[in-house]
This record gives structure tokens, sequence and C-alpha cells, in this order.
């Protein structure tokens, strides 16, 4: 790929003065300025959180050790003792991300062993656009489409699941997931050299014995990364589960009940209006940020690393 | 694969073959279902909101209780002010830092560390969920670290610019009067001494006071501008298109802001291969003429790596215009406002939340009308998207 265009020199000389030379180190400081921006969101994520959720913790009400250990959690609630167990809104995030896993990562994998190894130039063509779009659909328009579409038409009719459930907003960020899934895996098999491939066929083994044999073990660091940041994905996804999932936080793991999770409960609590800077319910949505915060920039950090490795094992 | 299943036939039995076929079947399958699923999406959708589009739709607010009123005017109007002032702040920062990271390597060990580093908090961003980029807008641009106080109800602002303040009162002669304010906090003003006002027909008069026991004046000129003492006046304001305050409090340019930093990492990454896409040789020829750091990046660099960072661009902003999670947060569930959006300090409401609230209303009609919403976003989604593919197909083209 070469630029065509025809390049003016006289563009160039002559602004190569002293004041050109100033213009650019102006200009390096300026570039700099714009890339520590990032670095500054990041830093007054950590400080935000760890400030605030540490406001929460300050309140005489609350004790760090019933924070984990606690299975109620009813803080927006103005009588009776108040309950800030994180643990069912931390079980209704994992039992949803359990269920989006099920699906997204064996139906990507799957997908991207047959965008890579099987599907011919024409069924490709049609397919990536498809996962393209998919990935591009708003998560707001999945938590309806899960509401109004997977609960009443395809779970309620298999049993007793309630107008919001853990499954059908499980099914959603699943759903959600599997163009990330299926791009970081066929990226992963794609890297996979070719030598073993026709290695593997030349032995003798099937294009099956050799995909599960030999090119996915190859493969696996990267879709190892790919699972994980998919978890991360699912893990903060607010949308769907505050559309399809309910505002019920439950200790639970019946699928089939409601299950407010820990983006879904922040998202509740600052639809309501009611939330004021300093009380105990706008505390408590820092504290829970702060625990969805590690999760999710843990995972992917792993899933950064996982990657990276991966990457340098077959340049 | 190019290699011949020949000898795979003959070496494999039966079973294997049989295994084989049923794996490359069941592999078919599995990945239509991405293309099934999508298409039952777009059918349902389609099938619940088709019917309530009209132009009536695309014009009206929200009305409570009167869904066949009701449409998504303000919601596109908001969604795109949020979307233009998001690109605005996002766009020049992240190209500004992909060109950092792409073309600035120092040589130094702590440059190339925090280089590293830079790298590294960018791709760590990417995977930050967006509700947690909405409360970091809410401390840090809704209230500003609580720096510059709070905002309270019946209060203007602490600090604040573009707005003018003046105390409005009817007169005896059933006219109203203005007058300017001098201390914004007092709600209501007690008009004991005579004072310089305009009238409704913005001329400057002179306010004259008389007791509450005298009788008033039967001259209709002077009693259009003639109030009892004691009488109150009331607090009113304009503001200027530009009118702006701190903290942004729940608005539409925190919104932007917000959203700006969900995408700052996707436009960084996705520029950042479009500069690397750049042919080594042009940045060779340009530093050969004796062109500096800036010059080769200003003249050589960002215009020939430019379509790949517009169709990057556009694929962020697609991003944000569908976000509904940092939106709730900053700007809370608002889903209608009697004023027209006249300044960035004003709230309003936008297509993704506008869904959302919808869907969760009890009325069932608003459910349908949440689909008609879907459809209007999906159609900027698509127009966007096809901006991005044009601008790509057209500089493959010319650099074909």
């Amino acid at each position: 790929m070469a630029n065509a265009e025809p390049f003016d020199v006289a563009q160039l000389t002559p602004r190569s003065t002293l004041s050109s030379q100033r213009w650019s180190a102006f200009m390096t400081i300026v570039l700099m300025i714009c890339s520590l921006i990032s670095v500054l969101t990041t830093l007054g994520i950590i400080v935000m959180l760890v400030y605030e959720a540490a406001g929460f913790f300050a309140n005489e009400q609350i004790q760090l050790s019933r924070f984990f250990t606690d299975t109620k959690w009813s803080v927006g609630q103005t009588q009776g003792e108040i309950h800030y167990g994180i643990l069912p809104l931390l079980s209704g995030t994992l039992r949803i991300t359990a269920i989006a896993m099920l699906i997204a990562l064996p139906l990507g994998v799957i997908t991207a062993v047959f965008l890579s190894e099987f599907a011919s130039p024409r069924v490709r063509s049609i397919l990536k656009p498809a996962l393209e779009v998919l990935a591009g659909v708003p998560t707001v328009v999945l938590g309806y489409f899960a509401m109004v579409f997977l609960t009443p038409y395809l779970l309620q009719p298999l049993g007793d699941f309630k107008t919001f459930n853990a499954a059908s907003a499980g099914i959603a960020v699943g759903i959600l997931c599997l163009p990330l899934v299926t791009s970081l895996a066929e990226d992963a098999l794609r890297a996979v050299p070719r030598s073993l491939r026709e290695g593997s066929l030349g032995l003798g083994a099937t294009r099956f014995e050799t995909t599960v044999k030999v090119v996915l073990p190859a493969a696996i660091s990267g879709i190892v990364a790919a699972f994980l940041l998919a978890l991360a994905r699912a893990i903060g996804e607010t949308m769907v589960v505050a559309l399809a999932a309910g505002s019920t936080p439950t200790w639970t793991l019946d699928p089939r009940l409601q299950s407010q999770t820990m983006a879904g409960y922040i998202v509740n609590t600052f639809q309501s209006e009611s939330v004021v800077p300093g009380s105990l319910s706008y505390y408590s949505i820092y504290s829970v940020a702060a625990v969805l915060f590690c999760l999710t920039f843990g995972i992917t950090v792993l899933g950064q690393y996982v990657r990276r490795r991966f990457r340098e094992e077959y340049n | 694969m190019a290699v011949s299943n020949t000898l795979n036939r003959t070496r494999s039995n039966g079973s294997r073959r049989t295994v084989d076929r049923g794996f490359q079947v069941v592999c078919l399958l599995v990945a239509s279902l991405a293309l099934v699923i999508l298409v039952t999406l777009v059918t349902a959708i389609l099938f619940r909101g088709g019917n309530w589009l009209s132009l009536g739709f695309l014009l009206n607010g929200h009305r409570e209780n009167a869904p066949e009123q009701s449409g998504v005017g303000q919601a596109i109007i908001g969604s795109i002010v949020v979307c233009l002032l998001c690109g605005t702040a996002a766009l020049p920062i992240g190209i500004g830092t992909a060109v950092f990271l792409e073309e600035y390597q120092p040589l130094s060990r702590a440059g190339r560390w925090l280089h590293g580093f830079i790298q590294l908090n960018v791709s760590n961003l990417a995977g930050v969920p967006s509700i947690v980029y909405g409360i970091l807008g809410v401390t840090a641009f809704v209230y500003m670290f609580g720096l510059f106080g709070q905002i309270q109800a019946n209060k203007p602002p602490p600090m604040e610019f573009g707005a003018t303040y003046f105390y409005q009162t009817k007169t005896l002669g059933k006219k109203w009067v203005q007058f300017r304010a001098t201390d914004p906090t007092q709600q209501v003003f007690e008009i004991v001494a005579p004072l310089q006002a305009t009238n409704e027909s913005r001329q400057a008069i002179e306010l004259n006071v008389i007791d509450r026991s005298a009788t008033p004046p039967s001259d209709p000129e002077l009693r259009d501008r003639t109030v009892y003492s004691g009488a109150t006046a009331s607090i009113l304001s304009t503001k200027r298109p530009w009118y702006f305050h701190l903290p942004f409090s729940k608005s539409v340019l925190s919104a932007g802001l917000t959203l700006a930093l969900v995408i700052l990492p996707i436009v960084i990454i996705a520029s950042q291969e479009a500069i690397r896409a750049v042919p080594p040789s042009l940045r060779e020829a340009a530093y050969g003429l004796g062109a500096n750091k800036w010059q080769v990046v200003s003249t050589t660099v960002l215009p020939s790596a430019l379509p790949g960072i517009m169709t990057g661009a556009i694929l962020a902003m697609s991003r944000a215009i569908g976000e509904a999670a940092p939106l709730l947060a900053v700007m809370g569930g608002v889903i209608s406002t009697t004023t027209s959006l006249g300044n960035l300090m004003d709230k309003s409401p936008v297509l993704p939340v506008t869904i959302y609230r919808w869907a969760q209303d009890e009325n069932p009609a608003f459910e349908n009308l949440a689909a008609a919403a879907i459809i209007v976003l999906l159609v900027f989604l698509l127009l966007m998207n096809s901006v991005a593919i044009f601008v790509r197909n057209r500089a493959e083209r010319k650099h074909a």
C-alpha cells in the first residue's frame, strides 16, 4: 500500500526554521499531555473508588467483615436493620456470567474453528459481517430482546421462569460476548503455523483430529485470553441485566429467579434519582463499584498478559 | 487447507470419517447460529415496533400516559449533541495519544518504560465496564470531587458564566416589569424603594413605590410603573447558549465527556493501527527532506493514516451512541424535558436511556414504543457504519 499522492517538497524545507523546531517541541509536549489523560483516567478511577468506598466503611453502621460475609443486601431500604453483604450481588453477577460463558465460550470457539479451518470465502463473507453487526448491537437492545423475547418465548415454555430471571439475562450476555470470543479465538487459530496442520494431515489425521489434537492445543493460550476478556466483559455488563435480570438481589443458584448483579445495582440506584452525595446508598455504589472494578480489571490484566505471551510464541 | 484429503481417506476407517463429517456439519450449524440470532433479533424488534413508526414519533417528545403521542424527537437531538461533544473531546486526545505512542518512541530507558506503561494502561482501560466510567463521570464532572461546592435546588451554582438574573413583578397597572438582580441567591426580592427597571416593551423606566395605604395613581402611565411598598418580585434568569457553570452537574456536557472517556481507548487503539499501517518509507522520505518530527507527523503520517483513523473514529462513535449505562449514571433516567436543549448545562433525554425507560414502563404500549425507538437507534448505527465502510473503501481505491 503506497501513498500515490505526490509529495510537495516545498511544503517542508522553507519551514524547517528555528520557529518550526520550537513548534515541534511544543507539539511533543501537547501529545504527551494527551497520552497522560488515559493514565489520569485510570488514576482517577482508582483514587475515586478507594476514597469513596472508604467513606462507606467509615460509617459506623458498616463493618468490613460483614460486607464480605452477610448474605443479604438491603442498603436502599429506610426501615429495619440494614444489610450490606456483597455476596448476593456478587453471586448474581457470577450466576449470569456463568450462563453467559456456557453459551459464548463453546459457540464462540466452534464458530472460530469453522471460520478459520472450514469456511469457504463465500460463507465467510456472510458470517463475518453478521458477527460484526452482532458485536455492534447496543447492549440496551439485547436487554430488551432478552426481556420481551427470550423470557416469554424461549424460557417460560420450558419451566417456571419469573418475568425477570437470571437465565434470559445470561443468554443475552452470552450473545453479547459471542462475537468477542469468536474474533479473538479466530485470531489465535489463524496464528497457528500452517506447517502444524499440514504435518498432522500428512500423517493421516482427519481434519477433525487435526483441529482437536493439533490446532486447538496450539492456540490454547489465545483461547484462554479470549475467555478471560469475554469474562471481564460479561461481569461488567450493565444494561442487559438492568432490563432482564430484575432488581432484587438473591442468594441462590436458581437461574429462574430474579438476580440483581453488581452493575445492575449501581445503575438501578443511580436511576432512582434519590441518591445524594454523602448518603449511605451513594457510598454503597462506590463500594460495589470497587469490587466490580477489581474483578474486571484483574481479569483484563490477566487476559492481556496471556494474550501477549501467546503472541510472542508464534512471531 | 490445501493438503489433499486422499491420503486421509485411504488410511481412515469409516467411523473416523463419519466423526469428521459430523464435526464439520456441527461447526457449520453452530457458526450459522450467529446469523440466526441476528435475524431473530431484528425480526422481533421490527415486528414489535414497526407499526409505531411515524413522522410524529420522530418529532414528538415523551408524554406520560400518552404513548400514541410520544416520540423520540428530543432524544434524537440529545443523542446527537452528546455524541458530538463526545467526539470533540475524544478524537483529538485519542489521536494525539496514538501519535505519541507510535511516532515518538523514546530512546531513554525511563521514556520507554513510560511508553510501555501508557500502552498497557490503554489496553486495560478498554476492559473497564462502562458503568465504572459512569461513576467516574458522576464524581469528576457532575460533582467535580466537591471542589466547587454542591449545586443546591433553587440556588444558582457557585461558579457560573453567561447567565443574567433579574426579578420580575406585576405593577398596579397589571404590567410586568423586570430589574436586575444584584444577589441571585435571593429567591424573592422585597421592593421598598424606587429603582431602575424595564417594562414589557423593554424601555427603561423608574419604578415608583407608594405606601400600601395610599391611593393608586390615576394616570395610567404612572400606574403601569407603580408598585406598593413591600411588593415582592420573584427571580428569573436568562441563559446564553454558552452558559456554563462549575461543577457541570447533570448535563449533556458531563454526559459527552463521560462517553469520551468510554471510547477513548477504542479511538487510541484504532488510530494506532491506522498509523502503524503507514509505510515507513514515507516517513523516511520526509525526514530525508529535512522535516522535523512534527512536520513528518502532520504532513506525512496523519494525512495518509486519516482514512483508517476516521473509520475507527466513526465505529467508536457508534459505540458511544448506543451506550446507556454511563448516561443513566451521569444524567439520571431523564426521559423528557420541558424546555428544549438551550445550552450545554441542560439535561436531555437520549435514545438508549429512552429505550431503557420505555422498556421498563408499566404501560405495555411503551414497551412497543421502545422497539420503535430501537429501530431509530439501529438506523443511526447503520448510517454511521455505512459512512465508515464508504471511507474505508474510498481510501482503499485511492491507494490501490
